[in-house]
């Protein structure tokens, strides 16, 4: 909120006094003596007020009450005194916007209503990310209405903190610029062609300034490698839909790793398989933690971090490279050796580690199996991770001495900055700080000003992702407090004045403009490119130098145009990327890998998939969003295999029995371990994660913020500090020695979504699985008809029914989603978040079930106890069988991921149920709820056998318990801006699900009708079909025989869950096909 | 109570509006009719009939300041011609009045030229109304006799008339029992005396409290169903309902009515959105810049508020001052929990505005006079044929409908337009 006051009683409340609290949290604020006074029996007889008095009161309250009641208030109604020409009320404009906070690039429409941006979707016009988005895209949204935003600029002066108008802090600052020994310009990756340019001028004013990239989780080790092996300090665009064989050596690529929502499209084009595709590419992954990407993979080794690079090495051997053979894995390294060879050219290898030891090696393979120009793309190098962990580190040295002045852009290095640097310290030394960030951040808060930047919907950029594409970024609301953009404050102290947008054309006229020949005219040309959000510029040539060879291959220019391009561009168009790492040769690395020396534990720093690097920690919605492997919501941990906790005699567990016990009480409390990485310690609760490599432990970034808020504050830990460096000289996220010992603290309270980890053997009902040569052979492999005993014989569920069938004459809406596209990624669960005003309930609630999200994304680690184990076992009784098919296998299991929301049911349990109607039928196939009619007996959801039914346990918009949590964006006025007009709020006591975006379905069929045509197909889209960037989930029309999921519903792999229940549910799924020769290859 | 008051007003409202406007006709049958039918149609966009400045200067007593001639037909029929000859009157105006260039009318003839200027001479100050609104507020309050009120007169007077004979019976009988040389017995205090007829007189009592009691309980019962509902059926066809008053006095009968603006001049997202939307007050402006008073009494302060509200200066012609929008009361209410589109309505199912919205063109002040609760949508959706014919969407629909349900015609509900998820999500 724009004026978030505090008021307080009295000073006890402000400095939350012991007694004050007691007293605060009792209900009433005095002793009531209710006890003494009933039990007095004399004292009760000489009352006068009797029972007939007492009810006399309580009727006349009653009726007064009511009475009062009665009156309806006034509306009012305030139209626009003039209304702007492109907004209709009620009418939802569409902005073309690009999203990029230094780790993840994508090109997106803001939907806004009346002027506020409410939701954010794929721009499909995008080349690079094809109108995919990811949760942390979608979620950006969210951080715009975020009241803990800076409302304007500040100085500290001593110790406080003082708020300055921009005049007053322009005057302040100016002079300590033009006084500064040298300037160091500190930010994440800068991908914006007039930012730069804006920086060149800021150098070109002041004497000795320095930009220097600082990425928190780099890619310099990438960038050393391919200059080493390229001549490039760049990093190049992989193609994974044109590869048949995919290696991933620990990187995450379907998530987190260089361009997720891009690869994830692409993985998933590969992935598909249908009648007249039976083939699919072949996906191998080496990793310590069990990643999305792992979980994907058709065969996935578990392997400690030091190893990664003796098993590149072993690779490059395989693949006839001058490589060596590894201690560890030798036969799956062969195995994996020999499909890359065979792909013919068709193979691609990606490593998520940032030692340029290990990302040369890979470089080495891919050259070797002939990658380069099919799978690895030279011509188009990407360019949105920047960062030059040699450069920071000389920054460091210098800070203090030649450079007394660092503006901090876009980064927060006292958070993510390792122990090792002592990035505080280094600080400290610095006479002038600031920071440009729009909250007060760990760095902000040592710095001497702080400038707050606009969020990115409110502000005008210009990006260069990748060579040949640009996008622009374009605000959607006005800006809500008084922030300036960090470029207008840069060119202001460089004495330019006047607004980035024009700054920004003036760029773009003088550098791009003369690179097209679509439009002569430039306003016309800024006007399209605006409008259509991103623009393809021809390419310049990218000469692949081979650095060993010292080979230079010219690729031949396709387009003519490409002539007539200046061979170097102006200031700010630059394709170089800074870089001062230095390079290393194939033997140098191959001594480095050689000298790596495995510790008895190592740890592996990740990112989440919701949190990312950390830049949207305080985010509600990322927070409330489920891990996609371990469904635990507002907190980080130790991952860790329960066998080493085993080992290590940890928390007394020392037989598997005990293990397994706890592994069922894990829903709930968590025991704490301390952990000393690098020499920093932390003490975080210890999560038995299947799947995860012996003798490492998992840990993610992004948690452990300071000066948020109470809760966020108190989420989880940071280990950023326990990064460390590699032998090339860059930061690394491998720490290849840690000790773990129990700390002796509670256990900790977590909150996760999935009670149970297993399918507990019954796949066939909930979920399908084949593998591709068994498809190959017969489309409904794995997909056996469920069959049912009747009086008749048995028979085909289908044919057996005990309701009659309904009408459908109009639509009848369905929705397909493919189990082997969907890779778990949940973007759709923050997707319908935003789209259905979805309260976030907070860890609490989520830890008693209560969680609010109307579909969630059920995560299955295969058991080894089948029913046939179990029952080979013989001696096992039923209740130990079910309790062993709990238990995941927890070396390497298979995983699978499942969305499920309302499935629509046509013979739904819970309209048959529901005592006041408030849940039943369209003809058009939906089941629908009416909020007003509910009651709150949750005998639907009782009823429910998929379990999607959520209930309002409280207002979440006005109880006063999330009030102070400042959780829910219903909550505070700001946060309310995000809400969706066409759906309603929904309040305490009644219960809620999948609506299928009934809003999204009438508007679409209005549509149609005013013009007079049938819905076309795939036009009406579900929230969560929208943001997906697997294109796993298809929704339409059954009775429009040509649409796409008409063609789904006649295809061999298509099932329904639970299918024997005979629910008929509307929403359906295809089987999953992994690319393994064995379906139970994990196991 | 308040219900009948508005009652009474809008009435008065109505009658005080019909007698202004036969003022008004019965002013205008004396002026000059030709040369004020011209200036309307072609020359009111841009100038007034009196000395008032338009987008163009106003007309009274142009003569005087016109050069003589046939300059004034040279003039209208194509003003750039004598700009560009170089007249030194003609550039004098067309710089005054920033270059805007008068369109040029050559299809009226000298005839109507002097007609027009004929009438303009003159000027068209609207003369003051005379207000005749208080006798006829007399009138109609003593039309109008509340039950409520008579009853309750009635009721008084019945308790005055029993405490009168209650009074004199008792001197009576005191007086008669001193006659015969009885003792004088104390008069029973009166709820005493009530208490004590109840006690003999049970029957008639249970009889009373009956009838008190069912009384109350309709009265309540009707009294819960109008809640939240601001529309009531008073006679068949005859709806009373919610009108407040508003902040600015703007008459839809004039507008919609009298002049015969179409609904979505002004209401423009009745055919995109799902509101049809309360104009923004520039919309006003498009006809209010030049009209700034009529002949209606009042009018003058009410359109000032207009230029209040957009910041416009009348004198300067100019948007000079700080906007204030402009705060309505919202009349046609839906509840909050339904999801309305205007379009679906108009666009779609090519349902009338007044079918909603009541008899607008003859609105004052905006009364909601219909009932807009589920039952009443419900119903209409009942008894509505929806519009198929003519519209792609629904031809495969109306196949299976007529198949269906044969000679029967076929509603809105058959295709599905009562089921709870079209309007509640």
């Amino acid at each position: 909120m724009a004026n978030d006051k505090k008021y307080w009683k009295g000073l006890a409340q402000h400095t939350n006094e012991s007694q004050f609290v007691e007293k605060h949290e009792s209900e009433f604020a005095e002793y009531i003596p209710v006890e003494e006074f009933i039990g007095n029996k004399a004292a009760m007889e000489t009352s006068s007020t009797n029972r007939r008095d007492f009810l006399k009161f309580l009727g006349f309250s009653t009726v007064a009450a009511t009475l009062a009641a009665c009156e309806t208030p006034v509306m009012k109604a305030i139209p626009y005194v003039q209304r702007p020409e492109d907004v209709i009320p009620g009418v939802a404009n569409w902005y073309a916007s690009s999203f990029f906070d230094g780790h993840d690039y994508a090109s997106i429409l803001v939907k806004t209503r009346e002027g506020r941006p409410i939701k954010i979707e794929g721009n499909t016009l995008s080349t690079i990310t094809m109108g995919a988005t990811s949760a942390r895209v979608q979620a950006s949204l969210l951080s715009l209405y975020d009241s803990a935003r800076i409302s304007g600029p500040k100085m500290k002066s001593g110790n406080t903190w003082s708020d300055k108008n921009w005049s007053e802090i322009d005057r302040e600052i100016t002079p300590k610029l033009e006084q500064s020994k040298g300037i160091a310009i500190l930010s994440s990756t800068i991908i914006s062609p007039s930012t730069k340019a804006a920086i060149a001028e800021f150098s070109a004013k002041y004497k000795n300034v320095r930009h220097v990239t600082y990425d928190s989780i780099s890619y310099s080790g990438m960038l050393k490698a391919n200059l080493s092996s390229f001549g490039k300090a760049m990093i190049p665009t992989y193609h994974f839909d044109k590869a048949d064989v995919i290696v991933s050596l620990g990187a995450d690529f379907l998530a987190n790793w260089l361009s997720p929502m891009e690869h994830a499209k692409q993985y998933s084009k590969t992935r598909k398989v249908g009648k007249d595709k039976k083939t699919m590419s072949k996906h191998f992954q080496f990793e310590s933690i069990l990643s999305l990407t792992g979980s994907n993979a058709d065969e996935r080794f578990p392997v400690k971090p030091s190893q990664l690079g003796q098993i590149a090495l072993g690779i490059l051997a395989g693949v006839g490279g001058n490589g060596s053979a590894p201690s560890v894995m030798k036969n799956e390294v062969a195995k994996v050796a020999a499909a890359l060879k065979n792909a013919n050219g068709k193979g691609l290898v990606v490593c998520g580690s940032n030692d340029a030891a290990v990302q040369l090696v890979v470089n080495e393979i891919n050259k070797n199996i002939g990658a380069l120009g099919t799978t690895v793309d030279w011509e188009n190098p990407d360019f949105t991770h920047q960062g030059d962990d040699a450069a920071v580190k000389k920054l460091m040295e210098d800070m203090g001495t030649s450079i007394d002045t660092v503006i901090f852009y876009n980064t927060n290095p006292v958070y993510t900055a390792p122990k090792i640097g002592n990035f505080e310290a280094a600080m400290k030394k610095l006479s002038c700080r600031i920071s440009f960030a729009g909250m007060l951040d760990e760095t902000a808060t040592l710095c001497d000003y702080v400038c707050p930047d606009h969020h990115y919907l409110e502000s005008w950029d210009d990006h260069h992702p990748r060579k040949g594409q640009y996008s622009i970024q374009q605000p959607a609301i006005r800006p809500l407090f008084k922030t300036r953009q960090a470029q207008v404050s840069l060119l202001k102290w460089s004495g330019i004045n006047g607004d980035y947008h024009s700054y920004i054309q003036k760029t773009w006229q003088n550098n791009l403009f003369s690179l097209q020949n679509n439009y002569g005219d430039f306003t016309a040309f800024w006007n399209n490119t605006v409008r259509d959000g991103v623009i393809e510029l021809t390419p310049v040539i990218v000469a692949v130098v081979d650095a060993e060879k010292k080979v230079e291959k010219k690729k031949p220019v396709a387009d003519s145009l490409a002539t007539e391009t200046p061979a170097s561009t102006s200031v700010g168009m630059n394709d170089e990327i800074s870089f001062t790492g230095g390079t290393l040769t194939l033997s140098d690395a191959t001594s480095q890998i050689a000298a790596i020396k495995g510790g008895a534990f190592e740890l592996v720093i990740y990112t989440k998939t919701s949190i990312g690097n950390g830049t949207q920690s305080q985010n509600p919605w990322l927070q409330e969003m489920p891990d996609p492997i371990t469904k635990i919501t507002w907190d980080n941990y130790i991952m860790m295999h329960p066998m080493d906790v085993k080992s290590l005699k940890l928390f007394g567990l020392l037989e598997d029995k005990d293990l397994l016990v706890r592994f069922d009480q894990m829903e709930d409390k968590l025991d704490v371990a301390s952990i000393t990485a690098n020499g920093y310690t932390i003490k975080l609760p210890v999560w038995f994660q299947p799947g995860q490599a012996r003798g490492t432990v998992g840990i993610a970034v992004g948690y452990g913020r300071k000066g948020f808020n109470p809760i966020i504050d108190a989420t989880g830990e940071n280990i950023y500090p326990a990064v460390g460096m590699t032998s090339s000289g860059t930061l690394s996220y491998d720490v290849y020695d840690v000790t773990i010992a129990d700390s002796g603290d509670d256990q900790h309270v977590i909150a996760s979504t999935q009670s149970h980890s297993t399918i507990m053997g019954r796949n066939e009902d909930i979920l399908r699985e084949t593998t591709l040569a068994a498809y190959a052979k017969d489309d409904r492999a794995g997909n056996e008809r469920p069959m049912m005993q009747t009086y008749k014989g048995e028979q085909d569920v289908e044919k057996v029914n005990l309701w009659n069938d309904f009408d459908r004459p109009n639509h009848k809406w369905a929705m397909a989603i493919d189990l082997n596209s969907c890779n778990g990624c949940g973007a759709c669960i923050v997707s319908c978040n935003a789209e259905n005003n979805i309260p976030v309930v907070g860890k609490d609630e989520v830890h008693r079930s209560r969680e609010m999200h109307w579909m969630r994304i059920d995560r299955y680690f295969s058991s080894n106890v089948v029913k046939e184990v179990a029952q080979a076992k013989g001696d096992l009784g039923n209740l130990e069988m079910y309790r062993e098919m709990e238990n995941p296998t927890f070396d390497n299991p298979k995983v699978a991921f499942q969305p499920v929301m309302c499935q629509h049911c046509n013979h739904a349990p819970c309209e048959t149920v529901c005592p006041v109607l408030a849940t039943n039928h369209s003809s058009e196939g939906l089941n629908q709820m009416a909020y007003n009619r509910c009651v709150g007996t949750r005998y639907c959801a009782n009823n429910c056998p998929f379990k999607v039914r959520r209930f309002n346990w409280f207002n979440y918009t006005e109880y006063h318990r999330f009030e102070s949590t400042n959780l829910n964006p219903a909550h505070d006025l700001m946060g309310r801006m995000v809400l969706n007009p066409d759906v309603v709020v929904r309040s305490r006591g009644v219960m809620e699900k999948c609506s299928m975006c009934a809003q999204r379905i009438q508007a679409g069929k209005l549509d149609a009708k005013k013009a007079g045509i049938r819905p076309v197909d795939r036009t009406i889209k579900m929230a969560c079909e929208q943001s997906c960037p697997a294109d796993a989930i298809t929704f339409g029309d059954l009775n429009d025989i040509k649409s796409a999921v008409s063609a789904m519903e006649q295809d061999g792999r298509k099932f329904e869950m639970l299918e024997e229940t005979g629910v008929r549910p509307s929403v359906f799924y295809l089987t999953k096909v992994w690319n393994r020769e064995d379906e139970n290859a994990h196991l | 109570m308040i219900r009948l008051w508005q009652n009474v007003q809008s009435k008065r409202n109505v009658v005080l509006f019909s007698l202004t406007i036969f003022l008004l006709f019965s002013f205008n049958a004396y002026a000059a009719p030709d040369g004020k039918a011209l200036f309307k149609a072609n020359c009111a966009a841009c100038h007034n009939a009196s000395d008032k400045k338009s987008t163009g200067p106003g007309l009274m007593g142009v003569l005087d300041r016109i050069p003589t001639g046939d300059w004034k037909y040279n003039w209208v029929q194509n003003s750039s011609k004598v700009v560009a000859s170089g007249d030194g009157y003609a550039v004098g105006r067309f710089n005054e009045y920033n270059h805007t260039v008068m369109p040029p009318f050559p299809a009226l003839k000298k005839e109507d030229i002097d007609a027009i200027l004929d009438y303009t001479q003159k000027g068209d100050v609207p003369k003051p109304v005379v207000t005749t609104g208080a006798p006829t507020q007399a009138a109609n309050a003593t039309d109008e006799t509340n039950p409520v009120f008579l009853v309750i007169i009635i009721l008084v007077l019945l308790i005055i008339l029993i405490a009168v004979l209650r009074f004199t019976k008792i001197n009576l009988r005191n007086a008669a029992n001193e006659k015969d040389g009885l003792p004088e017995q104390p008069a029973m205090p009166f709820l005493q005396a009530a208490r004590h007829w109840m006690h003999h007189h049970k029957r008639k009592c249970a009889l009373i409290g009956i009838f008190i009691f069912c009384t109350l309980v309709g009265k309540g019962w009707y009294a819960l169903k109008g809640i939240g509902v601001y529309a009531e059926e008073v006679h068949p066809n005859e709806w009373v309902g919610y009108h407040p008053s508003q902040p600015i006095n703007f008459s839809h009968k004039i507008h919609a009515g009298d002049n015969a603006i179409q609904c979505n001049y002004c209401h423009t997202g009745v055919e995109n959105s799902k509101t049809a939307g309360i104009p923004s007050v520039m919309v006003c402006m498009n006809c209010h810049k030049v009209i700034d008073q009529t002949v209606n009494a009042g009018s003058k302060e009410e359109i000032a508020k207009i230029y209040t509200a957009t910041g416009w200066s009348p004198d300067m012609r100019a948007f000079t001052r700080a906007q204030q929008p402009v705060v309505w009361n919202k009349v046609n209410v839906l509840p909050d929990f339904v999801w309305f589109s205007h379009q679906q309505h108009v666009v779609v199912g090519k349902v009338n505005c007044d079918q909603c919205h009541g008899d607008v063109k003859n609105m004052v002040t905006v009364e909601q006079q219909r009932p807009l609760t589920m039952g009443w949508c419900v119903e209409c959706h009942r008894t509505t044929p929806l519009k198929m014919e003519g519209n792609g969407y629904y031809t495969a629909l109306h196949e299976k409908m007529k198949e269906k349900y044969k000679d029967q015609p076929i509603t809105v509900a058959m295709a599905g337009g009562i089921e709870c998820g079209r309007c509640h999500y």
